[in-house]
């Protein structure tokens, strides 16, 4: 009888069998180390779990020793489309397709499970719910990044002392926090996409031009970003902007072959330059355009739904910040337990913690080294339909083509630059195969963001909202287009002109 | 002088065309037909990096053009706020753009209006630009930020000049437009309904006609303005209730201004399923409180606003279709009255405003 082969594969769900790359595939490496999947994917499976539990006691649908809403595959990690899908049908009002336009860069939704739907009662209790859990994120919030700077601190003073007692201290207490930020991001992220269809359906009742109108003042008031990256401009080896430097998600950067799809565009903050003119903001101007409660209800839905995208972008930040910990833990850790410096990365963070008591667990990783190298070279497409039983990889087709669309409205005109390019003198619209919160330093210098990845939510799209610029995704081709090209790129309606060289 | 008009073919665009022309200079108007009833047409759009220009007509341009005026958008005030902030935001910040690529720039001339004041509290003057202000549309938001760009572009040479309603009319011939701003009343009372106007209408309406606006915006140019803000109005000051009666003369009718709030309520929840905009009940009361001696910052001589130009207005609704071709019937110009007016029993003005084309934009 021949041994199972090794496989890092998570097992494919028995209900929900149509996976994506979706949010994970604009932002994340193509492919994450088994220690990144096992602080990543596997803490946002608890926090969604959680957070299922709380809005709707305990559906079957989110139980069981599956996970229900990631995968992993092929070393890529994946959101589970259908799971989601479903969790959408739970809340009163929503469709699937808000969120695979906010998250799924509107692919169409898997069919519907419908022996597991959600009754109208638990429906109805679970959005009471969720609005309880948004009155908490902010002290939630302020709670744990008191935490993450505590667990940086503790970091600093464990390697400066050079004490591997301390530093195992850390690892202990970093576990908490981890999951307390991906609970939060999933909280926040969960709670955008009802907010938003609520927002729009009540603008469209209370004004003229209502859904142009949420496209214009769902923006958060202040993102994190900005303060992170100044942090980073002062190179505290500890501070904590300092993760900005390197890779999100991917705590085993340094390592082959896992510094190949951790990619990150390192960018230092522009000092001295001045943003562009202020004016006054759109949801200010509203003011006096409407009656009084009117007025109340309109601004009091623009600043919930800014506060929850500005919750987003913070709790993700305390995500990376506390893998950044991690990032720099590990190695220290793996010298002090003898280990192979090749190996911790096939590891998990359970493992690894063990070790010390369990050596032999350190035998895990080899084999796993071997599976990792063979699906690493399985090209794994973006949306998965695993829905065959046969293991075999077949990507879920959707009927509708990726369309670009505006995601932060205005008009940018200016030529296109690169995000590793240096600030031309005119008006310059960043494009982009895909783009994070790494490019925030070149946004108040920029007429726009033209990206070939991206979703209605999506973290540019977010930052986009914030700095006041436009922003459109889903272009194809957009990082091929050559620099120096004059552009136009409509924010609202997604139109992108490429506007004839010669005019210059 | 070679003045480039962007915005040139519009009701106050060709009057500026106009004005130019008289004063010898030569006149190029950048519009997105590309015609223009005065001056030399040029195919463009503000919105575009180099005003959407290209090859020589571009080089031609940016190697000639001393003075610019900027004045392009259309006047609507239930415009959504993508398409004034596209114009009037999007397309500023690139028109300024353009003028800084202009060796021989002289000076340039934004052409603004009170309306970016919008509701604003206390005396104003050619200082103020946000007191605090609330705006009653996304029209007037986006005047004020076209005058905020322009203000906060500290390396041009352009100044701002602001105006009240221009009546008057159209230089282009025809019918002037009375789909938006104050003329959208006139059909309203041509057809014999009641306005509700508080005080009764006694209070400055800050009104010019567009052959005086034109003239100003040409001194603004050789002057030089500056960076300066200028206002300018009909020095005679007409009130809100003779600019009414003297526009229905024509028609030999008497306007119904009433002082009645129950039907400035009425206007405000049914004026939209009648054709008329909501936010014209906002006219109906006094503007802010505007300094008279705004008018001291313009060199004198100052233009003389042409004698009867209220009455003209009201002659000029009566003229059939005229002047730019191309130009075809729009409906919603011919506002609530015109509307209203399908009905055949609302009397001989309302009739003649039906049969009557328009051209032209409306008026701010």
């Amino acid at each position: 009888m021949s041994a199972r082969p090794v496989t890092v594969d998570t097992d494919v769900h028995p209900y929900f069998t149509v996976y994506s790359a979706g949010n994970f595939g604009e932002v994340a490496p193509q492919r994450l180390s088994p220690m990144s999947w096992s602080l990543v994917g596997d803490p946002m499976e608890r926090g969604t779990r959680a957070l299922a539990r709380r809005l709707w006691g305990r559906p079957a649908w989110a139980e069981g020793g599956y996970y229900v809403f990631v995968g992993y595959f092929g070393c890529r990690p994946y959101h589970n489309l259908a799971a989601y899908c479903h969790l959408s049908r739970a809340i009163p009002g929503l469709e699937p397709r808000d969120v695979t336009d906010a998250y799924f860069e509107g692919v169409d939704p898997p069919p519907e499970v419908g022996a597991l739907r959600t009754g109208r009662v638990r429906q109805v209790s679970g959005a009471s719910m969720l609005l309880r859990e948004l009155r908490e994120i902010g002290p939630r919030l302020r709670a744990l990044e008191e935490n993450v700077a505590e667990r940086e601190w503790g970091l600093r003073a464990a390697m400066t002392a050079g004490s591997p007692v301390g530093l195992f201290g850390v690892l202990r207490d970093t576990r908490p926090v981890l999951e307390e930020a991906w609970a939060l991001h999933i909280l926040t992220t969960s709670a955008l996409v009802p907010l938003g269809a609520l927002q729009r359906r009540v603008y469209r009742r209370l004004m003229r031009h209502g859904s142009e109108i949420a496209h214009w003042l769902s923006r958060p008031r202040e993102l994190v970003w900005d303060r992170l990256h100044a942090a980073a401009a002062t190179m505290d080896p500890y501070g904590p902007g300092n993760f900005l430097d390197s890779s999100f998600y991917e705590v085993a950067d340094g390592t082959a072959p896992w510094q190949d799809y951790a990619v990150r565009h390192k960018r230092a903050s522009t000092a001295g330059a001045q943003a562009t003119v202020s004016l006054l903001d759109p949801a200010e101007a509203l003011r006096g355009m409407l009656p009084r409660w009117r007025s109340q209800t309109v601004r009091a839905l623009a600043v919930s739904v800014g506060e929850v995208m500005a919750g987003r972008e913070h709790s993700k930040s305390l995500a990376m910040r506390t893998l950044h910990v991690y990032r720099r833990l590990l190695p220290q850790l793996c010298t002090a337990l003898g280990l192979d410096a090749q190996l911790w990365p096939y590891l998990t963070i359970r493992e690894f913690t063990d070790l010390a008591t369990d050596p032999g667990l350190a035998g895990r990783a080899a084999p796993r080294m071997q599976a990792c190298r063979a699906a690493l070279r399985t090209p794994m497409p973006e949306h998965l339909d695993l829905s065959g039983g046969d293991g075999v990889f077949r990507p879920w087709l959707s009927d509708a083509p990726p369309a670009q669309r505006g995601v932060a409205p205005g008009i940018g005109v200016g030529v296109v630059m690169t995000p590793d390019d240096d600030l031309p003198d005119e008006p310059a619209i960043i494009a982009c195969s895909s783009a994070d919160a790494d490019i925030a330093p070149l946004l108040p210098f920029a007429a726009g963001v033209l990206s070939e990845r991206g979703s209605e939510l999506s973290h540019i799209a977010i930052l986009a909202r914030e700095y006041g610029i436009p922003c459109v995704v889903g272009y194809p081709g957009a990082a091929t287009v050559p620099p120096g090209t004059t552009v136009s790129i409509n924010g609202s309606t997604g139109e992108v002109n490429i506007l004839d060289q010669s005019a210059r | 002088m070679n003045v480039l008009i962007v915005g040139g073919s519009g009701y106050l665009g060709s009057g500026i065309a106009r004005a130019c022309v008289n004063a010898g200079a030569r006149v190029r108007v950048v519009s997105r037909r590309g015609t223009a009833p005065i001056g030399e047409g040029l195919s463009g759009d503000a919105r575009l990096p180099r005003l959407g220009l290209a090859g020589d007509v571009l080089a031609e341009v940016r190697a000639q053009t001393t003075h610019v005026v900027l004045c392009f958008g259309p006047v609507s005030w239930t415009s959504a706020p993508g398409e004034v902030l596209e114009t009037h935001a999007a397309g500023m910040r690139s028109a300024l753009t353009f003028l800084r690529e202009l060796p021989a720039l002289e000076q340039a001339v934004h052409v603004s209006s009170l309306l970016a004041l919008g509701r604003a509290q206390g005396r104003v003057t050619n200082r103020e630009l946000y007191t605090g202000q609330q705006f009653r549309n996304w029209y007037e938001y986006g005047k004020y930020c076209a005058e905020r760009l322009v203000r906060d572009c500290a390396d041009v040479p352009v100044g701002s000049v602001r105006f009240g309603p221009i009546l008057g009319p159209d230089p282009r011939g025809g019918r002037p437009d009375t789909g938006y701003g104050l003329p959208a009343v006139f059909p309203h009372l041509l057809a014999g309904y009641p306005v509700h106007l508080d005080g009764g209408g006694d209070f400055p309406s800050w009104v010019t006609d567009v052959s005086s606006a034109s003239d100003v915006v040409c001194t603004a140019l050789t002057a030089p303005i500056g960076r300066g803000t200028w206002t300018w109005f009909d020095p005679a000051m007409p009130t809100l209730r003779e600019v009414f009666t003297e526009v229905c003369r024509a028609w030999g009718v008497v306007p119904r201004i009433v002082e009645a709030r129950p039907l400035r309520y009425l206007t405000r929840v049914l004026g939209e399923r009648f054709g008329l905009a909501p936010e014209l009940v906002e006219y109906a009361r006094p503007w802010f409180d505007l300094d008279p001696g705004v008018l001291r910052d313009i060199p004198e001589p100052w233009p003389v606003p042409e004698p009867d130009y209220l009455a003209a207005t009201g002659r000029a609704l009566r003229e059939p279709a005229l002047g730019v071709a191309g130009q075809t019937l729009r409906e919603p110009a011919l506002g609530v009255a015109g509307r209203a007016l399908r009905e055949p029993a609302l009397g001989v003005a309302g009739r003649a405003l039906r049969e009557t084309p328009v051209v032209g934009k409306g008026m701010t």
